[in-house]
């Protein structure tokens, strides 16, 4: 008998935001927190909550809902802080913390996933693409769109 | 005498920042300076240096320019073309030994011409005490208007 095809498979996790999901490599999440109190930045973003340290680092925190446009959660302090590794090219002590609306999810994607259509997909900025995981829209951040906005120089 | 590591607390309303003392700065006490009588304008108080007219600046804890009556003291930064002041609530500098300050860039674009307000935070466990970078902060203070 044949067994099945089992190609390598992509740790992710699944982000649960106000309204829409992300996909994210486990890999490039270094550690997922309870919300707490934020320090606020003066003149910063909107989508820039606040910073709180973290291993001797000072991590910002963004609310992805609000650096793609859409409404924010009336309360991201219930929820956890996502703490991702540096962008590409970015200093290795630049870690940045997003606002979940709950606890993400593991997920192992196996390629077989259908990849969503240009009008399944939702119409914001920073989101690469999509994919249908179990039948539920998740999207990929554009990690290079959202380099431009965290560091526009 | 100070050193590079060393840094001062500054109070603004319920928050504090840090400035490098590398920075260059005078404290003058608010009996020393002319405050401003008029209730028109950012300015807070003036020093007075050669007929020089140096403007000090009051600011809350969101940086926004207020003219609340409660500061005590005016740190004046060394800058061009003329030292600017910032009133506080309180400063301290603080022990070299005490403040280990992590880079920190504000995600964004910055609020100055000369960059970001902030540079550094000072962090003890999840608390972080943002560190003014003094270029970008003297930018800012020049921004609100000599009178």
């Amino acid at each position: 008998m044949k067994s099945p095809r089992v190609g390598p498979r992509l740790h992710s996790l699944e982000v649960p935001l106000d309204g829409l999901t992300l996909i994210v490599p486990s890999a490039a999440v270094a550690e997922v927190i309870n919300s707490l109190t934020l320090t606020p930045v003066p003149f910063s973003q909107p989508w820039l909550k606040g910073v709180f340290g973290w291993r001797t680092l000072a991590v910002p925190v963004i609310s992805f809902e609000a650096l793609v446009g859409m409404p924010e959660p009336v309360s991201p302090a219930t929820g956890k802080i996502v703490i991702f590794y540096p962008l590409s090219g970015r200093s290795d002590w630049e870690f940045y913390g997003m606002f979940a609306t709950a606890e993400p999810r593991p997920q192992a994607l196996s390629h077989s996933e259908p990849v969503a259509t240009d009008s399944e997909l939702p119409d914001l900025p920073c989101i690469a693409a999509g994919l249908k995981v179990g039948g539920k829209l998740m999207l990929i951040p554009d990690m290079d769109e959202m380099k431009k906005m965290f560091y526009p120089d | 005498m100070t050193d590079s590591n060393q840094y001062m607390r500054l109070q603004l309303g319920d928050t504090s920042f840090l400035l490098p003392s590398s920075s260059g700065f005078t404290i003058e006490q608010r009996e020393n300076l002319i405050t401003n009588k008029s209730p028109e304008g950012n300015v807070a108080a003036w020093r007075v240096v050669q007929n020089t007219r140096l403007p000090a600046y009051c600011l809350d804890a969101s940086l926004r320019a207020t003219r609340q009556h409660l500061w005590h003291r005016a740190v004046f930064l060394d800058t061009v073309p003329q030292a600017v002041g910032l009133a506080v609530d309180e400063v301290q500098l603080l022990p070299r030994a005490e403040t280990t300050i992590s880079p920190f860039t504000p995600l964004g674009i910055p609020p100055t011409r000369l960059g970001h307000l902030f540079s550094g935070a000072w962090v003890t466990g999840h608390r972080a005490m943002l560190v003014f970078d003094p270029k970008a902060l003297a930018a800012y203070l020049q921004s609100l208007g000599e009178e």
